[in-house]
């Protein structure tokens, strides 16, 4: 049955979610979790939070699952819910005046055991780390809407209509952004070569 | 396509945003132009920059934490029996129509009002005093009936008007 599942499209499975086929929800969430979490994390830059809203996105669906309309695609409708929490969460960071980056210990000891490579030497691992970091930092540092449009089209590789679904924004504004973005990371991240 | 026009267009071009002639054309330019050709080079570092970022994996009791999480939530699904509700007002005939009988309805009935308003007006005028009458009554191109208070004015302004003559 879970095979069987496995082939189906992310509309229908959120059509059978609808239905109170939990099954089909878990395959739904198995199939995007990752992408949603990685979002969130490139988004506001924070593991422990980002889990938690992954989290928070996928209670989102579970609860408008009857009222998802198939004629969007199901990416984009996540996408969206994704990405207004993280708005959300920001502002709330926002108000507190202190939005923390993750410690040194935290993070790259995590990332590197997470991604480490056999054929890599520890001197490589550790920049690689760094250049990590610091796109981490150069991300960070862009405005919120630049930052969405631009982790959009490099992690998840969507068009610029796609982006602007999820965005609520013209196709035009997409594109602006991410002219901006690029120019905005081009000059943080100069120091690579340095 | 000159250098201006080209770098205006690098970053649809980066993203594969262009139309086909346009995606062409700039792919020519950049064979020749080795200043946008550089230009282009940096942009592309920077695209593969990014890469350095890599991805977290979920922890393996992600969906376990999440069904925890939906159980223990207070806030229900809307009943799935409403569904029909809201994808039959959502539709754009449906809000289109019932926005028409709407303003037919409220024309009709407010019709009726006013026309049920005039006839007890009419009805009651006895019960007005008879200079009232005389005013709700006069209709402004008419000639002033004789021996009413318009008739009287009338006459004073008339008078008045020919002792300054």
């Amino acid at each position: 049955m879970t095979k069987k599942l496995e082939s189906v499209s992310s509309e229908d499975l959120m059509a059978k979610t609808a239905g109170g086929d939990e099954l089909a929800f878990e395959i739904l969430v198995r199939r995007h979790e990752t992408s949603v979490l990685n979002l969130i994390y490139r988004y506001i830059g924070d593991r422990t939070k980002a889990r938690d809203l992954a989290q928070e996105t996928f209670v989102r669906v579970w609860r408008a699952a009857d009222r998802y309309q198939p004629k969007a695609k199901f990416t984009t409708w996540i996408y969206s819910i994704t990405a207004n929490l993280c708005l959300n969460e920001l502002r709330l960071a926002k108000g507190k005046k202190f939005i923390p980056l993750e410690t040194e210990g935290e993070g790259e000891k995590e990332s590197s055991e997470t991604h480490s490579d056999a054929s890599q030497s520890p001197e490589d691992l550790l920049l690689a780390e760094e250049r990590g970091r610091q796109v981490s930092e150069a991300l960070q540092s862009l405005p919120d809407s630049q930052r969405m449009a631009l982790i959009l089209k490099r992690y998840e590789n969507l068009s610029y209509a796609e982006i602007a679904k999820v965005m609520e924004c013209s196709v035009s504004a997409v594109e602006s952004l991410l002219v901006r973005a690029k120019k905005n990371l081009q000059e943080k991240l100069i120091l690579f070569e340095r | 396509m000159k250098c201006r026009q080209v770098q205006n267009k690098l970053s649809a071009f980066q993203d594969g945003e262009l139309r086909p002639e346009e995606h062409e054309k700039v792919s020519k330019h950049l064979k020749s132009c080795m200043a946008c050709r550089e230009r282009y080079a940096e942009m592309e570092k920077v695209w593969q920059a990014l890469g350095y970022f890599k991805e977290i994996p979920p922890e393996p009791e992600f969906y376990g934490q999440l069904v925890k999480k939906i159980n223990e939530s207070p806030e229900p699904r809307s009943p799935a029996g409403f569904q029909w509700v809201f994808q039959f007002f959502s539709a754009p005939w449906v809000t289109s129509s019932l926005l028409i009988a709407g303003i037919l309805m409220g024309t009709f009935f407010g019709n009726m009002l006013v026309k049920s308003d005039l006839i007890s007006f009419q009805q009651n005028q006895a019960a007005h005093s008879q200079a009232a009458v005389e005013v709700f009554s006069l209709k402004a191109f008419d000639p002033i009936p004789p021996g009413t208070l318009g008739d009287r004015y009338m006459r004073m302004a008339s008078s008045g008007e020919e002792g300054r003559r």
